[in-house]
């Protein structure tokens, strides 16, 4: 296929689907064709973006429309996590949503509105990973908030709009801050660039990274880490996420947290990868490491005290995501390897619990975990899926993300950040903390006499087990494919580093094979760590 | 010379209109302020365009003066006027407090600016300087005032200031991406209008105090 034809039918799907929705609730379709089309359209977005990924695989980087269009190993893992949970939102979509139209939660306007957005929101977040124009990047996010406003705020309630609001307002203006940083990079470049018309695309800038004004970049890097930090969810600016992702409709929340954060999030690697070039790594690592501890520090603490299911949920996305910036601040192969992971790992689990606290959301009708009682009683699959779900979300083996964890602290201990990983395995001990609380008050216990049995079929609860495959899978067996594919996107953001590329090919993965290949110092660690998780 | 002073002067104006936008009680009033700012940045569009005898920035000066002079406040004008929460109006901290706090910004801004060493800008620092108060500003809006329409203005000026960077530093720039990013303002404004409108209905307050349900 041609490199154009590819990247238009990607983007083409989402936008199509969207339209047809939309279209679908103006003429007043029935239920059934609403959910054939948004079938039909998520199962072609899984097949095209995975096609996608095959095409970077099989031929490197790919260019395409006046090199307004771009993708590499870098980003087809951001398109592959897009895909998989794009597609497997969306089936849990179905259940769900029919389930809140026979409730009476939601109109049928309200599905066509929700299919509308779900695809336009898919398509926002397609764009931020296929863009290689700065202002379009920039932009694409931006628009990522729009679509998405809608979705929080669907059920009209005064919490939900109160969330939509917060949502809107904070990300409008924190991504103003990343159209600021965007214009001090691109002016600069296309003031010293040769071509001028070329300073506007990442991939060019790249390339002339070494004349770029030292001043100016350090100025912007903060500006762009502010500013997409604030999608990101970091602290101090994450106040939007709790809010938005607990009042939004639970196949929403997932994919804000598991997709969305992610986009953000490659495009601060996109510019720490340029501005490394610039002005050297140390600024940007530092950074990323000072947000990324205060995030996971913060979090850790209120995951503790939450009641609200959906809250807690939310605050450990803003731990996970202060955890790969740390990994990212750490930096060299390892650490960078590290977060390409646990960007994966953390994907598949919390779209594992986000539709999880759905299922309990349908079941009990309320969030509060003291109200939540004895799912494993009342819904024996869904509560032991939810519960093996929130172990794994702890770091716990044989799940995948203990992998990517581990390999961060010894990541850490590698680069000399010794007291840093201390700190960090005390604060993600208390997140595991946090999420047992979770098992034992509502998973556990005795089940209250006004939840009826049984579980709400197999739309709501075959992507919840496909999900626990796939990370029992990605903790003890990582496929050849999905190695190489991180490994080929850390050597992106190494950017030309040989030492850090040749030590990356060293690396052996996973589980037994890894434990080998480190050092001694690191196998230390990992039993600090194994006696850490046992609490 | 002359036309760096122009320049200058018209970015001082800037400032003082944004901070008329700020201080309006009614949204309404803001509305038509914040037009009158976009016009003044226009004109400042118009005198680089002479200056650097930049044919880009003619183009830019058209496209501004349509969306941000006439659709972005008419499309205000019209969403707000519907809406009124007499209780909402006002900030949290007093009009010269206000004054202040921006000055002190504009004089960070002139500090943070102080560094950068790119040859065109020699007579125009102050201009950066500016902008990137004027963007600090908006942030300003944001934070201080209680109604949440004001809070769309306050985005609408972080807006313009970075606008004003980008037409600065980067004047050739094609003109795709001048309309990229205020197509994508105009967008956002029109989101938000709705949405307040939404909150309007469904709470019959405009006040961001009252917006306070979710918290922990």
């Amino acid at each position: 296929m041609d490199t154009f034809m590819l990247f238009l039918i990607l983007l083409a799907i989402p936008l199509l689907t969207a339209l047809v929705a939309f279209t679908c609730r103006w003429v007043g379709a029935s239920r059934p064709v609403l959910t054939a089309v948004h079938t039909i359209g998520s199962t072609l977005l899984l097949l095209m973006s995975l096609y996608g990924v095959w095409a970077v695989y099989q031929q490197g980087e790919l260019l395409a429309g006046h090199n307004w269009l771009h993708l590499d190993s870098l980003s087809s893992l951001f398109l592959a996590i897009l895909g998989v949970i794009g597609f497997i939102t969306g089936i849990y979509s179905i259940g769900y949503m029919n389930h809140e139209l026979e409730e009476g939660e939601v109109s049928l306007k309200s599905l066509g509105t929700y299919y509308g957005f779900f695809h336009l929101f898919l398509f926002t977040m397609l764009l931020v990973i296929t863009s290689n124009n700065l202002i379009l990047m920039w932009a694409a996010i931006e628009a990522t908030t729009l679509s998405s406003a809608f979705l929080v705020g669907l059920y009209g309630q005064q919490s939900s709009l109160e969330a939509a609001w917060k949502y809107i307002i904070i990300c409008t203006v924190g991504v103003a801050f990343g159209l600021y940083g965007t214009v001090l990079v691109y002016a600069n470049a296309a003031n010293v660039m040769p071509n001028p018309g070329d300073a506007i695309f990442w991939s060019e800038v790249l390339k002339h990274a070494n004349l770029l004004d030292s001043s100016l970049m350090h100025l912007a890097f903060i500006f762009i880490l502010i500013g997409f930090g604030t999608k990101t969810g970091l602290f101090p600016m994450h106040a939007w996420l709790p809010d938005a992702h607990s009042e939004a409709p639970s196949p929403t929340s997932a994919l804000l947290s598991a997709v969305l954060l992610n986009c953000a999030l490659l495009v601060i690697i996109r510019y720490a990868i340029l501005i490394s070039a610039a002005i050297g790594p140390e600024f940007p690592q530092r950074l990323l490491l000072v947000f990324g501890l205060l995030s996971v520090a913060v979090a850790a603490f209120l995951i503790l005290v939450q009641r609200d299911m959906k809250r807690l949920l939310a605050y450990s996305s803003v731990e996970n995501m202060g955890l790969i910036a740390v990994a990212l601040g750490i930096g060299g192969p390892l650490g960078i390897f590290a977060a390409m992971l646990h960007t994966l790992n953390h994907s598949l689990g919390k779209t594992l619990l986000f539709c999880g606290s759905g299922n309990v959301l349908l079941k009990y009708g309320t969030r509060d975990m003291n109200a939540v009682k004895g799912l494993l009683r009342v819904a024996p699959l869904s509560g032991a899926l939810l519960a093996g779900g929130a172990l794994a979300l702890g770091g716990m083996p044989p799940f995948n993300l203990f992998l990517s964890e581990f390999m961060t602290v010894t990541a850490g201990i590698r680069g000399g950040y010794l007291w840093l990983v201390i700190v960090l395995l005390v604060l993600l001990t208390i997140v595991l903390a946090g999420l047992v609380r979770m098992i034992v008050m509502s998973v556990l216990g005795k089940q209250p006499d006004n939840v009826s049995k049984g579980e709400l079929g197999w739309l709501t609860t075959a992507p919840l087990a496909v999900l626990m495959v796939l990370m029992v899978l990605m903790g003890t067996h990582i496929p050849q494919p999905v190695q190489q594919l991180l490994k080929q996107a850390t050597t992106i953001v190494l950017n030309g580093d040989q030492a850090g590329i040749d030590e990356l090919h060293a690396l052996e993965l996973p589980g037994a094979a890894t434990e080998d290949s480190t050092t001694a110092a690191a196998t230390s660690s990992h039993s600090a760590a194994q006696e850490m998780y046992r609490d | 010379m002359t036309g760096t002073l122009l320049v200058n002067n018209l970015a001082g104006l800037m400032i003082v209109t944004s901070m008329m936008v700020i201080a309006a009680r009614k949204p309404t009033v803001s509305a038509g302020l914040y037009a009158l700012q976009s016009l003044v940045l226009v004109g400042i569009f118009l005198s680089l365009a002479s200056l650097f005898d930049a044919h880009e920035l003619y183009m830019w000066s058209i496209s501004s003066f349509i969306t941000k002079v006439v659709l972005v406040p008419l499309i205000m004008y019209r969403a707000f006027r519907k809406m009124a929460d007499p209780n909402a109006d006002g900030g949290v901290i007093s009009t010269a407090l206000l004054m202040m706090i921006a000055a002190a910004i504009v004089l960070v801004s002139y500090f943070a600016t102080a560094p950068v060493a790119l040859p065109m800008l020699a007579d125009l620092k102050p201009v950066l300087a500016v902008s990137l108060g004027h963007f600090l500003i908006g942030l300003l809006c944001i934070v201080s005032q209680r109604n949440i329409l004001k809070q769309v203005f306050g985005y609408c000026l972080m807006e313009n200031g970075a606008h004003l960077t980008l037409a600065l530093l980067a004047y050739k720039a094609p003109e795709l991406v001048e309309i990229g990013i205020a197509t994508d303002a105009i967008f956002a404004v029109v989101i938000m209008a709705l949405m307040a409108r939404r909150i309007y209905r469904t709470m019959n307050t405009l006040d961001v105090q009252k917006l306070i349900s979710l918290k922990g």
